[in-house]
């Protein structure tokens, strides 16, 4: 699954995998290095010594996963309100001290996990160590603060998605393909559990989910572990454990039938998705779908470009997604937007004429190797960045463990043509799938323009 | 379109906005002693195209950046999108292949080529493994230099802008700041999106195209970056020996024209949504200003600098109004503009634009405090190495250096020229370049909702 965050930038596949920087070919088992305090804190270092820089980052197993009804998204209130102060610093003081000492930082919540980073000049890292530290556990949650960020995450809600028609769309989809499992409602929460939020259901949650033996530490730059280990250790070591919250969470029993769900919003152009209930990485035919999705829609010369941008000319992009490190089974999504005066009937005969032929006709080599050398390609582009080879390991560590990224392209080398047919026969069939459609509304007529302004003034339609 | 199940975050985008708006914000070594920037090759080939190259062999794929100075600001009048067209245009098919084949070839390699047109400037990207080089570089010169814009792939080219153009009424954002360009621009060159209109778009030609591939496509006007998994050796012989080939043209000197909206205006937008969008702005300047750095200053310190910048601590931290709010100057070779953005519920619309005023007239009014100062320089100087931490980073980075003729000892200059900012500085430019009494003010909102109607 994809997330948006801070910059709103897409993010590279998150099925990269991740070598190491300076050997191309060997695992990483060899040079990442992995310890776990003893109250549990698991602490992933990965040198790189290109340039004075490093990313710290604190990834808590918590997100929009952990929640109950009634009270969606508070994972991600947490993650706002973990600016707000703690004894030592005050209310949005976090960003301001990592920004005079020339650094860079964010936080993300996800359905798996709530994360929080800082890109720094690797002299600075205690900077990161002690304000790292100090909120791990000593949060004041303030009543006012609290208030006003409620309102900035409402606004954020009001921004991402109510606004959004593609956005109100999968989320419906979402909700529509996910029953009893939490991946059903949205991570920001629904706009009325946000409101219902009180100070106390933080609190609890902060002292529930924020613990050193439900964090991970992820460093990756330009440190030694031998003169930061000591550091992280004074800074976390005495912090106590904290009870593990239970992570099994319900699964949906196999769908039994195609659901179809319509929105109806203003809009220019339709859109439709199609997600298929689909296996995580803890299974094999993860990395079949991981292929499949980039024979159907990587590049302009894949499936799903070919015939449906181009041949065809029924929509304006198109694509296919799949969520290879998902921490409970998700989705693989077919999506698209159509072109003008296009009929979404045609574009879902489009897709499940190219769903039907991976059933039919085994890949042929050339077509399944450009696959594979496009994954690999990507996984090597990808360790260019400090903070993505961090947020690599983080998210396999969450999703199962970091060392299963060995397992990456060896597992994409080995899909076969027939693999291909037998896992897409095996998941991407109407009956395991979820439709999502966008109705366009026109626009409501306006209001005519009001005279005698004081400023010169244009109603615009 | 991607299914993007969103995850949520803190905050928005507005650091993004420093490094991109303020283009090449170079800034020199932070008190860590740590180097400026990774080693540059300059050298001017024969044919006089510009060449920055800068060896890293940690990763083995390369990174070319090619910009070529052929941005939309040239677009004849009636033609607006030509630029953008001709860029894009560059994909669709060269002598030797056409755009299958290039897609095929691209796809199979794993590697990505991307042509596109702002502005100011297209430029044309390739990222290629070191394995597949020679045939990457092949192609990325191929489409340079020999396409043929086969008419039939132009007419779904502008088939699907004209789409794309239509789906971007669903941004609002995206609808403010189109209607804030051309309101505050007028028919000036900058006036227009870079991809052109509506109405614009249906009516470019291959002709045309044709017309402009030929005026300004040529290395006399161009400057290419090429980083990462490349010797001197392999510089010369497979990329320098192919691009002297590439032949010398006259490029056509046109005038750049400025033009601002000179009155106060307000443009009003209905749409059925929850947050107005509010766009604020007016003149800016270029980026050769000598106030330049000045303006970084103060602008951080009003809106540009994140959390610790004064628009987000009113109108975010203090009164929940907003999730994003800032402020950028976009200094293009020729002045651009200044803006305020933020989006609030409708209700709140006019508090935030009186709210967002007011700190334009307080940064006008009182010198700013020696603790902001600081801090906006403590993060400009400091936070400099990581403009080009990645290939495609530098490689962007080195191409606005020498673009803006900033010289390649910028990043040791960049500390001095930011340190020298004083509080009366900071002051001065805020009076001069910030216009509260005249501004354009475009909001994209439930008008009714809003109180604006």
């Amino acid at each position: 699954m994809k997330r948006l965050w801070r910059t709103r930038a897409i993010f590279l596949s998150l099925s990269l995998s991740l070598l190491l920087t300076t050997i191309s070919e060997a695992g990483l088992k060899e040079n990442v290095f992995e310890t776990v305090l003893p109250n549990g804190l698991k602490v992933i270092l990965l040198e790189n010594h290109k340039a004075p820089l490093v990313t710290f980052q604190v990834w808590y197993r918590v997100g929009s996963r952990n929640e109950t009804w009634e009270k969606t998204g508070l994972s991600h209130m947490l993650e706002h309100m973990m600016f707000k102060g703690t004894e030592k610093i005050g209310p949005e003081e976090f960003s301001r001290i990592i920004q005079e000492n020339g650094g860079n930082d964010n936080a993300f919540t996800s359905y798996d996990y709530t994360a929080y980073f800082e890109n720094l000049n690797a002299d600075r890292i205690q900077v990161s160590i002690d304000l790292e530290s100090d909120r791990m556990q000593n949060l004041l949650l303030r009543e006012e603060d609290f208030r006003t960020e409620r309102m900035v995450v409402m606004e954020e809600r009001r921004l991402r998605t109510d606004d959004n028609p593609q956005a109100v769309l999968a989320e419906q989809v979402m909700a529509a393909a996910f029953e009893m499992q939490p991946y059903h409602w949205p991570i920001i929460g629904w706009m009325e559990d946000i409101a219902r939020f009180t100070l106390e259901d933080l609190k609890t949650y902060y002292k529930t989910y924020y613990n050193p033996v439900n964090a991970i530490l992820v460093i990756v730059g330009d440190f030694k572990k031998d003169d930061l280990l000591p550091k992280i250790d004074q800074a976390f070591g005495s912090y106590p454990r904290g009870a593990a919250p239970p992570q099994e969470k319900d699964i949906d029993p196999p769908q039994i039938g195609e659901r179809r769900i319509f929105v109806k919003k203003e809009a220019q152009l339709p859109s439709l998705v199609m997600g298929y209930h689909v296996p995580n990485f803890r299974e094999q035919d993860s990395y079949v779908l991981e292929v499949i999705a980039t024979i159907l829609s990587g590049g302009k010369s894949s499936r799903l470009y070919q015939s449906l941008v181009r041949e065809k000319r029924l929509t304006l992009s198109v694509d296919a997604d799949h969520s290879l490190t998902s921490r409970d089974p998700s989705l693989f999504t077919l999506s698209a937007e159509l072109l003008p005066g296009k009929e979404v009937a045609e574009v879902e005969k489009a897709f499940d004429q190219e769903v039907e032929q991976l059933k039919k006709d085994p890949v042929e080599k050339q077509e399944l190797e450009k696959a594979k050398n496009q994954l690999e390609a990507s996984f090597i582009f990808a360790q260019d960045s400090l903070f993505y080879q961090a947020m690599l390991l983080a998210r396999y560590e969450i999703a199962l463990s970091w060392k299963t990224i060995d397992d990456y392209l060896p597992s994409v080398r080995k899909v076969s043509p027939e693999d291909i047919q037998r896992v897409a026969k095996k998941y991407l069939t109407p009956d395991n799938r979820t439709v999502g459609i966008l109705i366009p509304l026109p626009l409501k007529e306006g209001k005519s323009e009001p005279a005698g302004s004081s400023v010169k003034e244009h109603l615009v339609r | 379109m991607s299914f993007v199940p969103h995850s949520a975050s803190r905050t928005s985008h507005w650091k993004c906005f420093i490094v991109l708006f303020f283009l090449v914000l170079g800034v020199g070594v932070p008190q860590g002693g740590l180097r400026a920037m990774p080693p540059v090759q300059r050298m001017v080939l024969p044919n006089h195209l510009v060449l920055l190259a800068s060896e890293d062999h940690s990763l083995p794929f390369v990174t070319l950046q090619l910009l070529v100075d052929s941005g939309s600001w040239r677009d004849p009048r009636g033609e607006e999108g030509l630029a953008y067209l001709t860029a894009k245009g560059l994909l669709l098919g060269t002598s030797k292949h056409n755009v299958n084949q290039i897609n095929e070839t691209l796809d199979f390699m794993g590697a990505t080529l991307n042509a596109s047109s702002g502005r100011d400037y297209a430029t044309l990207t390739l990222r290629v493994l070191k394995k597949d080089l020679d045939k990457g570089f092949d192609l990325f010169l191929e489409v340079l230099t020999q396409p043929v814009f086969p008419e039939e792939e132009l007419k779904r080219e502008i088939e699907k802008t004209l789409a794309a153009i239509q789906s971007q009424e669903d941004q609002p954002d995206e609808v403010a700041e189109r209607t804030f360009v051309r309101t505050l621009f007028l028919d000036s060159p900058y006036g227009h999106p870079a991809e052109g209109t509506r109405e614009s778009v249906p009516k470019l030609t291959r002709e045309g195209i044709v017309r402009f591939y030929r005026s300004y496509y040529h290395p006399n006007n161009a400057i290419l970056t090429v980083i990462g998994d490349m010797t001197d050796q392999e510089l010369k012989e497979k990329l320098i020996s192919r691009l002297e080939k590439w032949p010398r043209g006259d490029i056509p000197k046109l005038p750049f024209v400025s033009k601002f909206e000179k009155e106060q205006k307000t443009v009003k937008v209905n749409r059925p949504i929850t947050q107005a969008n509010i766009l604020l702005g007016h003149a800016g300047v270029s980026r050769e200003n000598p106030d330049f750095y000045a303006l970084t200053v103060m602008n951080y310190i009003l809106g540009g600098g994140g959390f610790a910048s004064r628009l987000m601590a009113e109108i975010r931290n203090k009164r929940g109004l907003a999730y994003s709010v800032g402020s950028f100057f976009d200094p293009g070779k020729y002045p651009g503009s200044f803006q305020i953005v933020l989006q609030t519920k409708n209700p709140s619309a006019r508090d935030a634009i009186s709210l967002s005023l007011q700190q334009i007239e307080r940064i006008q009014k009182e010198l700013v405090s020696e603790k902001e100062l600081e801090g906006a320089k403590k993060y400009l100087v400091g936070s400099f190495p990581m403009r080009f931490d990645t290939q495609g980073k530098l490689a962007n980075f080195l191409i606005q250096v020498e673009y803006y003729g900033l010289g390649l000892d910028y990043p040791e200059k960049y500390p001095s020229l930011i340190q020298s900012v004083t509080r009366d500085e900071v002051l001065r430019v805020a009076k001069k370049y910030l216009h509260p009494e005249k501004y354009v003010l475009v909001i994209v909102a439930n008008l009714k909702e809003a109180g604006m109607e």
